[in-house]
């Protein structure tokens, strides 16, 4: 049984209303961000699901997922860092700003937090060179950036975020 | 119509192409060599390499005047863009002025060949590539001969990534051309491996269960540029230039496809040659420059180690090993004293020498000679097969393809890519099948009956007989009365031989009576079980429908090649009550075991001979390895007995057993070796110098063979035959119907040996709809016994909602004996 379909029926219709029948494959996006929203990654079964309502094959889903750096085929923390690195954010010290990052959570880049919490990841451009330092927050469903980052900021954030978690077990 | 031609000039060469065509082809057409990594001639350009950019101008034209701009002289003034343009993209245009071989592009190559190698490993002398690699040809020749890149900042990706069982993946060497994923995608409709990733991160995946699921895959390693695909078949298996190459056929289905075998001497084989890979040959009016994963990897039967090397007599109740002057005596005089009671029963694997002088020897006794099959019809095709100068790859708008019980992707796999192109080429496509196939999302018409009813539907699509019938059927009669030509295929899916031979019957009468036959691309086309099972139709060779009374009442039963016994109890036990039997086959099989003398046959890639293609293409094979010491071709074995008999039949050559047949069959009339050795250039050029443009696969110096005329096509008069009805299919309460369907990697003979498919053969296994199995009481991967035709069999159930709700499927050859439709139980266990 699909599970996708059978968890988000009314969601898909309406995405797929919005493409002309024969170009359905169209939807693999929005398909991908729905099955995205449960735990923040598309598991292997949520791609053959996805293959299977815009019949297409698992790997063209898999090739889509897999080119843009927003998707998470792999589990990760539940709130993802995504730190830009690109050259007008590393002349501001973003280079700086992501191994202090590091080393305030004790993870190198790619990795996760023992408690399951935290992902630190070096992304490309996100559009906000001015106000580098950046980051942008992937988790609980929403996406958020944080500019003008210093390490000290950084840390009131993640003390934040823990008590948060302590409270909300679940994400929203 | 006539194709608009455009002029234009590359490196100073005139050059003339129809419209359209792209100035990498153009260019190869005159000689001048444009390199390229992702274009592909059999594939739409993408673009992605740039190795292939070029200088080109076009004419100016004043803006004001619409005039041309000219020089001073006279001639036409040329605007050269300001940078350089991908050759494989850009279509000529009248005037052009393309340069390939200034510093501009020169430098460009040189640069664009720095970019891939940033990253690309350079373990040659390891890879399975090095010696015929296109990115190691293209950059010795054009590229630079050292990086600027920094050594440590090279990506270091994983070596061995198994895509499936078939093909390895090594990510480092891959170039990112996609020429793999295009393939798959384009070609073969099987879009299973895909990027992931981007930049230089980018990777090829598969995400299909079992990896890389496509029955195409190998193909992929011929294209791939790179070592990045290979065979698990071939990887670590030889250098290319250590080996030597056969023209070959591959002889596991009616299409015929043209081979080249690969062979080495090795010392761990004892001196013997081994066969290291099998690629594909070009014959753009077969195979073009593809093959099926089964013609490539099943070849392994031919060196098992089961093959029989001696020959056998019965001694006691045992079967040991004798001379050959020992067999040879004893099988000529049994023969002698059988006369007129000898029955000679032959398999479609047979050559066409072989099968003429079985026929011939047991012609010379008075015997009887039949094939063994359960498929018939082939006598049809002497009168309505395709005419000559057929070739599927020219059919498009305003030609039709038929397709009337046969899965062609499980049975024919390069015919059911020809049709399927033919069909995106504008060709009309009716399927008419019980179930559906990979065909059907190709077709304009899908007509859908039940088992049984496959005659009447062929039947009520003769325009003139249109009384009342469905839409489906109309929509099949629209597409034959608008298409100038037509061809038929039809198959044995869920039928016998009564079934096939009626529905050939009826698949002629509808080619007569809407005048589609004796001429080229038009005409019937029998999708066989074996790959020269048209050349015994042809040599006269018939299936019995009376065989088991038939080799029950024989004193001596010469089987050459089939496995009677094997394949159908009742034939088992009517060998039972033969007298004597002489098996000439290259294993011990069930019918072997049963025999008094057993003579051991040479495997085809010992040998030479023909094959009749289901489109009666006559096609010739080459020697491939020196032969084991012992076993000897068939057609020799024939005629060495009919010496002893005393009958003059050719022994030595297999050419000169053609000449004979050439001289006996008037079907055959003139043709010589020669003649079927024969090659003209083909389009797209590919082979050995031709690497980089059309893959490894090797281009054809051993002949394209020879399509034989149907006696339509000699204006002979046809001889319609009765379109017999078939009793209709119904199963009585506590039966069921079960039918036999062919799929591709059966548990055959010539298959097993070949432990790398033996993932992806059938299991013994029928396949039920859920409502079918609902009403017999069979659950999902439930393993029950099956009786058939009084034979129990424990067999697997599983469900399939394609099956149809009428009939079980069965596919043939995985153990469980079926040779048409059949009634069947489900064994109640007492206690």
């Amino acid at each position: 049984m699909n599970e996708l379909q059978k968890q988000y029926p009314d969601e898909i219709r309406q995405i797929l209303a919005k493409y002309p029948p024969e170009y359905k494959r169209s939807a693999v996006m929005p398909l991908l961000h729905l099955a995205q929203r449960q735990n923040g990654h598309v598991s292997p079964s949520a791609i053959d699901e996805i293959a299977e309502i815009l019949d297409v094959s698992p790997t063209d889903v898999v090739s889509v997922a897999g080119f843009y750096t927003l998707f998470h085929l792999e589990e990760g923390g539940r709130y993802r860092i995504q730190i830009c690195t690109d050259l007008p954010c590393a002349l501001r010290g973003a280079e700086h700003f992501l191994k202090a990052v590091c080393e305030e959570l004790g993870v190198a880049v790619g990795e996760t937090t023992p408690d399951g919490l935290f992902t630190v990841e070096e992304v490309k451009c996100l559009a906000a060179c001015h106000r580098a330092p950046m980051f942008q927050l992937q988790g609980d469903g929403e996406i958020a950036y944080h500019e003008d980052q210093t390490i000290e900021k950084f840390r009131a954030l993640v003390n934040d975020l823990r008590r948060h978690a302590q409270t909300h077990k679940e994400a929203a | 119509m006539a194709v608009k031609m455009v002029n234009l000039t590359i490196d100073n060469h005139p050059v003339s192409v129809p419209a359209g065509t792209l100035v990498v082809d153009a260019a190869k057409k005159v000689g001048i060599e444009i390199p390229v990594f992702c274009y592909h001639p059999k594939m739409d350009p993408v673009g992605m390499c740039r190795l292939c950019l070029v200088e080109i101008g076009r004419p100016m034209v004043d803006r004001a005047t619409n005039q041309p701009v000219l020089e001073a002289d006279g001639s036409p003034k040329i605007s050269f863009g300001p940078k350089l343009e991908t050759a494989c993209t850009t279509p000529v245009s009248e005037g052009m002025v393309v340069l390939t071989e200034n510093d501009k592009v020169s430098e460009a190559r040189k640069d664009i060949l720095e970019f891939i190698l940033t990253s690309h490993p350079l373990d040659c002398p390891v890879c399975d590539k090095g010696g015929e690699c296109p990115l190691q040809n293209l950059t010795m020749r054009f590229g630079p001969g050292e990086s600027r890149f920094l050594f440590d900042e090279k990506m270091r990706l994983a070596k061995q990534v198994p895509l499936g069982e078939l093909i390895l993946l090594d990510r480092e060497r891959c170039i990112q051309c996609a020429r793999c994923v295009r393939f798959q995608k384009e070609i073969v409709d099987d879009p299973v491996i895909g990027f992931s990733q981007r930049g230089r991160a980018l990777e090829i995946v598969t995400f299909s269960d079992p990896g890389f699921d496509s029955i195409f895959s190998g193909n992929t390693t011929d294209i791939c540029p790179v070592g990045a695909l290979t065979t698990s078949d071939f990887r670590f298996g030889a250098r290319p230039w250590e080996m030597n190459a056969a023209a070959s056929l591959c002889t596991h289905c009616p299409v015929g496809c043209n081979l080249t075998i690969n062979v080495r001497r090795e010392a761990r084989a004892g001196g013997r040659d081994v066969i290291k890979r099998i690629m594909p040959r070009q014959n753009e009016s077969v195979n073009e420059i593809w093959i099926c994963d089964k013609g490539r990897f099943a070849y392994h039967f031919t060196e098992s180690e089961q093959r029989l090397t001696e020959p056998m007599m019965r001694k006691g109740s045992e079967l040991v090993a004798v001379s050959w002057d020992e067999a040879l005596q004893a099988a000529a005089s049994r023969l002698k004293k059988a006369g007129e009671k000898t029955i000679t029963l032959a398999g479609g694997r047979l050559s066409n020498e072989d099968l003429f002088n079985l026929c011939q020897l047991t012609s010379g006794l008075g015997g009887q000679y039949w094939m063994h099959g359960t498929m018939g019809g082939g006598d049809l095709l002497a009168q309505v097969g395709v005419g000559q100068g057929t070739n599927l790859g020219e059919f498009g708008p305003g030609s039709a393809i038929l397709v009337v019980a046969s899965d062609l992707h499980e049975e024919a796999p390069v015919w059911w890519l020809r049709v399927k192109q033919a069909a995106e080429r504008g060709a009309t496509l009716i399927v008419a099948s019980a179930r559906p196939t990979r065909l059907d999302r190709f077709a304009k018409c899908v007509i859908r009956y039940a088992y049984g009813e496959e005659v009447e539907t062929v039947t009520s699509l003769v325009p003139e007989y249109k009384t009342d019938v469905s839409e489906a059927i109309c929509a099949g009669i629209q597409g034959i009365l608008g298409a100038e030509n037509l061809v038929v295929f039809f198959g044995s899916d869920g039928l016998g031989l009564e079934g096939t031979t009626a529905l050939a019957a009826a698949c002629m009468e509808l080619l007569v009576k809407t005048n589609h036959f004796g001429r080229a691309n038009n005409g019937l086309i029998a999708v066989w079980p074996n790959a020269n099972t048209q050349g015994a139709f042809e040599l006269g060779y018939r299936p019995a429908a009376d065989l088991a009374s038939r080799l029950a009442e024989a004193q001596v039963a010469y089987i050459a090649a089939a496995d009677p016994a094997g394949d159908d109890p009742a034939l088992a036990e009517a060998l039972r009550k033969t007298g004597f039997i002489i098996v000439q086959e290259l294993f011990m099989t069930p019918t072997a075991r049963m025999a008094d003398l057993v003579l051991p046959a040479q495997a085809f890639t010992e040998r030479e001979g023909t094959f009749v293609s289901g489109e009666r293409r006559v096609q010739r094979y080459y020697p491939a390895v020196r032969p084991i010491s012992g076993p000897r071709p068939d057609f020799q074995i024939a005629a060495q007995i009919a010496a002893q008999l005393g009958f003059s039949l050719e022994e030595r050559l297999a050419s000169l057993v053609f000449q004979r047949l050439s001289e006996a069959m008037p079907d055959f009339a003139g043709l010589t070796y020669q003649q079927l050795a024969m090659v003209e250039e083909q389009w797209p050029l590919i082979g050995r110098h031709d690497l980089y443009f059309g893959g490894t696969g090797y281009d054809n110096h051993q002949g394209l063979g020879v399509q034989l005329k149907p006696a339509a096509q000699r204006l002979e008069p046809l001889n319609l035959p009765d379109v017999p009805e078939l009793p209709p299919l119904q199963a009585p309460e506590g039966a069921f119907l079960v039918v036999p369907i062919t799929c591709l990697y059966d548990r055959g003979q010539t298959l097993l040996p070949t432990s790398l498919l033996h993932e992806r053969m059938e299991k013994p296994a029928i396949y039920v709809h859920p409502k079918l199995a609902t009403r017999v009481g069979l659950e999902d991967k439930q393993s029950f016994q099956l009786v058939l035709n009084g034979i129990s069999t424990l067999v697997q159930v599983i469900f399939d909602e394609n099956a149809p709700e009428g009939a079980a499927l069965l596919p043939r050859s995985v153990g469980v004996p079926i040779q048409g439709p059949a009634l069947a139980q489900k064994e109640i266990v007492s206690g």
